[in-house]
């Protein structure tokens, strides 16, 4: 086929029957060659075209993601050591904001961070995920009340805490709510406060976060999407 | 005074929900429930009472909307 369109280009073209319309009436597979060949370069410029639209929506949402409040915190942990968030460059953090006087929320929402983390552990395909309790109550949750709280959830789970600042610096970068109620006569109280459970990448950034409708189990599932998805951003320009 | 231990939260939950079977079961007569009552103020903190009858009286209130719908008051005036 290519020989005889090699010879066709050499040879002049045979002139028209005479009578005949002077029109150039290429064969049928020569036409079909240049339909695919016109077919193929659209599809190719589609796909150029698609794969611009889609680094463009990337980089935006990267830009969008680095604008974000970089949730920042300076505490220091249940064994007295101090801990910024700088300490876990590289690291995936699952974080979550509460108090150990808390009635029901925070038991049920740091038993399900447990059974995803311990879930995720199995895997070993997976990078390591450090999990994180940030105390809203830093009058009442000293180191021993960490301690004496965590200790009945995940082994790794880190718990931080701080001076009233330090504490309330950490919950403004994540843009918690948090409000200490009244006192009773044993000077117990309530801290009202939001309830989301905190994803962060290695390079530190939220990628995600969860309310309390989320299940253990679809925590686990997000995470693990995340991780297999995940890019590292690069440095900013 | 130190935060309740998982023992102690499991204990006041465990006689909260037998305060709230009850009070299902009875109308909300608390006439009727008042020796599980006593036992549910005495497992959980003061707070955490307070809290878990805000949170009883927020649950029934959810269930009324779910089922009823939404009645506006009919209290009379403009907000």
């Amino acid at each position: 086929m290519l020989r005889a369109l090699l010879s066709r280009l050499r040879r002049p073209p045979a002139p028209p029957p005479r009578g005949a319309v002077s029109r150039r009436a290429l064969p049928l597979w020569q036409r079909a060659l240049v339909a695919g060949a016109g077919a193929g370069a659209a599809a190719g410029a589609w796909l150029w075209l698609r794969r611009r639209k889609r680094q463009e929506r990337e980089r935006r949402r990267r830009e969008a993601l680095r604008a974000l409040p970089q949730g920042d915190f300076a505490l220091r942990d249940q064994a007295g050591t101090r801990r910024a968030k700088s300490d876990f460059a590289g690291r995936w953090l699952l974080l979550y904001f509460g108090f150990t006087h808390c009635p029901d929320v925070c038991p049920a929402a740091l038993e399900r961070l447990s059974r995803a983390v311990a879930a995720l552990e199995w895997d070993p395909a997976l990078p390591p995920l450090q999990p994180l309790f940030i105390t809203l109550d830093p009058e009442r949750d000293d180191e021993a009340a960490l301690r004496r709280y965590l200790r009945d959830f995940h082994p790794r789970l880190l718990g931080l805490t701080g001076s009233a600042e330090e504490v309330r610096a950490a919950a403004a970068a994540f843009r918690v709510y948090a409000h200490a109620g009244p006192r009773d006569a044993d000077g117990d109280y309530i801290v009202d406060h939001s309830v989301l459970i905190y994803l962060l990448g290695p390079d530190g950034l939220l990628l995600d976060c969860y309310g309390s409708g989320k299940s253990a189990e679809e925590l686990e599932r997000s995470v693990r999407r995340h991780m297999r998805t995940y890019q590292p951003l690069s440095p900013p320009q | 005074m130190a935060a309740p231990t998982m023992e102690e939260r499991k204990a006041c939950w465990g006689a909260r929900d037998e305060f709230w079977q009850c009070m299902d079961n009875h109308g909300d007569d608390a006439s009727k429930c008042e020796k599980l009552r006593l036992s549910f103020e005495s497992l959980c903190p003061q707070q955490w009472v307070k809290y878990f009858d805000k949170r009883r009286d927020f649950l029934k209130y959810k269930k009324q909307l779910e089922t009823e719908g939404y009645h506006p008051p009919e209290a009379a005036g403009k907000s």
